[in-house]
């Protein structure tokens, strides 16, 4: 199977503290991949430095085939990006944004393509509105349809499920799958032990800046089932909830 | 997947600010109502001659318009969508990071320039303040190296100060001494000290290049200043203002 992203030895700096302590890290073609860790683990440092917005002190990002760190444009035109909080132009309308960023990937649409992207996500009715004009659930889907715009092989979302009630997670989940079905590979963070169970091929358990694990959830369970921190932490059958408080403590993070 | 060339980048950009600058109402207050208001206000009573002539009356609007568009509206702007994360979601495109921020100072000159027009052309039709033709060919030249001036110093505003709420504040405290500081460069009712300050301010060289540039004193050693000064303004302020520039404001 070929991989999408190959990250070795990235290490990322703010001044003395360390948010990733050089991770190794790779998704295979058309996988959802589950980055997870408590707060401060170093998951959105990590997105960054493969996104473009931050240089890492150490390390190699290579995305398909394009060295991110030496060609940042190319690399940038093959990802799909979702931030944990996007945010458009305030008074532009959403047929306005979309042509906009496909502009900035090169993509040409017509006005009846746009109208006919925004119909795919329920969002016809509000091709006039203002990005801040919609609901929770529909500026997860506006989002998400502006990091695909470009028909990316690699899509990265940084808590794509974040404030969303019970229906507009199942609906982002079933569109995620539909990506995955479309032979795109996703990297994705979220807080959600049970959705990254249900949904992720692998996921990798991160604590202050470093992969702790890294398996399939199934394997995860299976490799630490008799762990007994993580029997502690079960109530029940194992899940991957319990492997994760287990692996990364019980005590809270800011 | 082919990199859009970086043109491509600036027209869709361009496109997109242009269109938020002309749907954002309080942008258009500060580009036109202000200018105009002080240019038809500066003619009104009976010592309104004792402020200065009509070439004063004009780079008062100007300046005004100036200070409005380049140091205030500009990094309250630029502060807003940095808070709200616009640029971060720019800046995973493939569009070179440069160009993000060109648009945003082309739309500003283009906004200078239409207010520089609107400010001369309403002094003229409305007010009977007329120039020269080679007059406002100079004034507008000045008038481009004044926005070049204040949106730097915007630049160097939003530069140091990462909060949008204390740049929304020092933005109009700023709006006070920039503005009056131009004003008494022509007099010395508050003392020699201030007059001095006050002439060799950004808006204080602004004046003297507009006064020079529309005829109502002539090009001196003093006008040669200004301009080495505003130059000099310009450069200090866009180092300052990039070199410590955050794409977030956290």
């Amino acid at each position: 199977m070929t991989r999408a992203l190959r990250i070795t030895g990235l290490r990322v700096t703010y001044g003395p503290v360390v948010a990733v302590d050089g991770i190794d890290l790779e998704v295979r073609e058309g996988e959802i991949y589950g980055l997870l860790g408590p707060n401060g683990a170093g998951k959105t440092s990590a997105l960054s430095a493969i996104e473009g917005l931050l240089r890492p002190a150490a390390g190699d990002i290579v995305i398909g085939e394009i060295d991110a760190r030496a060609h940042p444009l190319q690399a940038k035109a093959e990802l799909g990006v979702q931030l944990q909080a996007t945010s458009f132009h305030l008074s532009l309308t959403l047929v306005e944004i979309v042509r906009l960023y496909a502009g900035l990937y090169g993509v040409t649409l017509s006005s009846p393509q746009i109208r006919e992207l925004l119909g795919e996500i329920n969002l016809q009715n509000e091709a006039s509105k203002r990005f801040r004009e919609l609901s929770g659930g529909q500026q997860q889907r506006f989002s998400l349809l502006i990091a695909t715009i470009h028909d990316p092989a690699l899509v990265l979302l940084d808590e794509p499920t974040a404030g969303l009630d019970p229906q507009g997670r199942r609906q982002l989940w079933d569109r995620i799958e539909r990506f995955r079905k479309e032979g795109r590979s996703i990297l994705l963070t979220t807080h959600s032990m049970e959705e990254a169970q249900a949904v992720c091929d692998r996921v990798a358990i991160m604590d202050h800046g470093k992969i702790l694990t890294v398996g399939t959830p199934a394997a995860l369970i299976a490799a630490h089932r008799d762990d007994p921190k993580v029997r502690q932490a079960a109530h029940g059958e194992v899940t991957l909830e319990d492997v994760f408080i287990a692996l990364t403590g019980r005590e809270l993070r800011d | 997947m082919a990199v859009p060339t970086w043109s491509s980048a600036l027209k869709v950009l361009l496109r997109a600010d242009i269109t938020a600058q002309v749907r954002t109402p309080q942008s258009l207050v500060l580009t036109f109502a202000l200018p105009l208001i002080l240019l038809v206000a500066t003619g009104l009573g009976k010592n309104s001659a004792a402020l200065g002539g009509p070439a004063f009356r004009i780079s008062l609007g100007l300046t005004v318009g100036l200070v409005s568009i380049g140091t205030v509206g500009y990094s309250l702007a630029i502060a807003r969508d940095r808070d709200t994360g616009v640029f971060q979601r720019l800046r995973v495109t493939p569009a070179p990071t440069w160009t993000i921020m060109v648009s945003r100072w082309i739309v500003q000159v283009g906004a200078v320039l239409i207010m520089a027009m609107v400010v001369l052309v309403v002094a003229a039709v409305f007010l009977g303040i007329t120039l020269p033709p080679q007059d406002y060919l100079f004034t507008v030249l000045v008038t481009l190296l004044g926005s070049a001036v204040f949106l730097s110093i915007g630049q160097a505003i939003v530069g140091l100060i990462a909060s949008a709420d204390t740049l929304n504040a020092a933005g109009r405290l700023l709006y006070v001494p920039l503005i009056g500081l131009s004003v008494f460069g022509n007099t010395d009712r508050l003392g020699t000290t201030v007059e001095m300050v006050s002439r060799w301010s950004p808006g204080g060289c602004l004046e003297t290049l507009l006064s020079a540039a529309m005829g109502a004193t002539a090009w001196s050693g003093q006008s040669w200043g200004a301009l080495f000064a505003s130059f000099g303004y310009s450069v200090v302020f866009a180092v300052i203002g990039i070199r410590w520039f955050r794409w977030v404001s956290h």
